[in-house]
């Protein structure tokens, strides 16, 4: 494969990986609220979590646009403060595919953290334990399962964003070329061995992440 | 199994009426259109005009990036029709027997202009011949040379002023010319090239520049029947490339054939 051709493989890899990485702490700790805390407002925040699930990616695409773009509500403010421009970079591909990851995150983690017994943070607290520590040595080690699944998920889904991507983060060749921009210019131009290696490529990572994913917490998903 | 019967002798039913509502004379068959992007503004005009003209007649006119619709009626799309932003995707479908030669007209041209925002004192407006001195974070939009006939215009004209190679990290690719418009009204891109006809209309876009010299590109517009078509497609064709089709056509700031 020439430079060319391996761009968009590590450019996904890298973005997906980056995405993980911003909206995994987040999404575990979402989980965890969601999970534990009741509090007024849990219904509202739950169906915002899973919002860009069911949106459409042109509709996030939008939304992404007017908060961080030029003249955006956050855009404009990066950039007097900052000099920060996300539009057309591969920063914006990576807040794109960590906004699509997060609800995949949350919806697999927080069934494994209700699935850790209450009676255990229990005695763990009154074993001395503070609050944090029995969420980092308690709950979370007895829900590894689930979060790691959540998180591979996760990883799959930030791999394979493209509506939002294209609008917010733009295709710009040897810049934001992800693996499914790169498809569907290659479909677009006739392009269909090109487009073709990428499926192959995407198709076969998925199957593997899936299956980690279902090996890492098998009565969550394999029903 | 016996709840099934209602509802398949329902299914035939339905059947039934919809095949009988063929009337003896049936109506012509829409006329379906692709055009490109850049007469998304005309068309609708075009249309309205034939129409009156015909009244029996009815088309329905789809839109997209020359080079993207071409893809479709390679892979099949019923379409009768087709009027692109440039010769190279007729040609293509003449060549694979897509298209008949015999049907194909120059009918508009148009030229290649740099549009921005306007900005006040200071750095001297941006020209062609100057793209080089946009800043390395900022941006210059084009149609994407792959699909849209207005980018592969610019790459050609940018890789004869020699400045091509030069811009590869400040371009971004518009899916088609008004989406690379956008970028520019957004002020996304601090420049971008359009046909001078996107301008029509917009009022926070100035015209910086206009390709010129020996190798400044001939924007055509070119049409064409796909094999196979009704006579409705030339009729409609016959009507574009009519005095009254030019002057809608002029009336939208396209130039002569």
């Amino acid at each position: 494969m020439t430079a060319d051709a391996v761009f968009p493989v590590v450019l996904s890899l890298r973005v997906a990986t980056l995405a993980l990485a911003l909206i995994g702490p987040i999404g575990v700790a979402l989980a965890f609220v969601q999970a534990r805390a009741r509090y007024r407002l849990r219904r509202l925040v739950d169906a915002l979590i899973l919002l860009p699930l069911v949106l459409p990616p042109s509709v996030l695409g939008f939304f992404l646009i007017v908060t961080f773009g030029r003249r955006g509500l956050l855009g404009g403010l990066l950039e007097r403060a900052f000099g920060i421009r996300l539009v057309f970079t591969p920063a914006a591909a990576v807040i794109a595919s960590a906004v699509v990851a997060l609800p995949i995150v949350v919806k697999t983690v927080q069934p494994a953290i209700e699935s850790v017994s209450a009676d255990l943070e229990a005695v763990a607290r009154t074993l001395g334990l503070s609050p944090s520590a029995v969420v980092l040595r308690v709950t979370l080690p007895a829900a590894w399962r689930g979060v790691l699944a959540g998180l591979v998920l996760g990883f799959a889904r930030a791999l394979g964003e493209f509506g939002a991507t294209l609008m917010f983060a733009g295709n710009v060749p040897g810049r934001t070329n992800t693996m499914p921009l790169e498809i569907f210019t290659a479909y677009q131009t006739g392009d269909d061995a090109r487009a073709g290696l990428y499926v192959g490529i995407l198709t076969v990572l998925s199957l593997v992440i899936v299956l980690a994913a279902n090996s890492a917490s098998p009565r969550m998903l394999a029903r | 199994m016996r709840s099934l019967v209602p509802s398949l002798l329902f299914a035939a039913l339905f059947v039934a009426t919809v095949a009988c509502k063929t009337p003896g004379v049936a109506p012509p068959p829409e006329l379906s259109v692709a055009a490109a992007t850049s007469l998304r503004e005309v068309m609708p005009e075009l249309v309205r005009a034939y129409v009156k003209a015909h009244p029996d007649r009815r088309v329905a006119v789809t839109y997209g990036a020359s080079g993207d619709l071409k893809k479709q009626v390679e892979a099949g799309a019923p379409i009768d029709a087709v009027l692109f932003a440039g010769a190279k995707p007729v040609d293509d479908l003449i060549s694979e027997g897509r298209v008949d030669s015999a049907s194909r007209h120059v009918i508009a041209s148009n030229e290649l202009v740099l549009v921005g925002q306007p900005r006040d004192g200071g750095a001297s407006p941006l020209t062609f011949a100057s793209l080089t001195s946009i800043p390395a974070a900022e941006k210059l939009a084009i149609g994407d040379p792959r699909t849209v006939p207005a980018g592969e215009y610019a790459r050609d004209y940018l890789t004869s002023l020699g400045e091509w190679t030069a811009l590869q990290p400040r371009l971004v690719f518009g899916g088609n010319v008004a989406a690379v418009l956008v970028y520019a009204r957004r002020d996304e891109a601090v420049a971008a090239v359009v046909y001078r006809t996107e301008l029509r209309g917009v009022t926070d876009l100035v015209e910086l520049d206009v390709a010129r010299g020996a190798n400044a590109p001939h924007p055509k517009v070119v049409a064409g029947s796909v094999h196979g078509a009704s006579e409705q497609s030339t009729a409609f064709l016959q009507f574009v490339t009519s005095a009254e089709g030019e002057k809608v056509l002029a009336s939208f700031g396209f130039g002569p054939p």
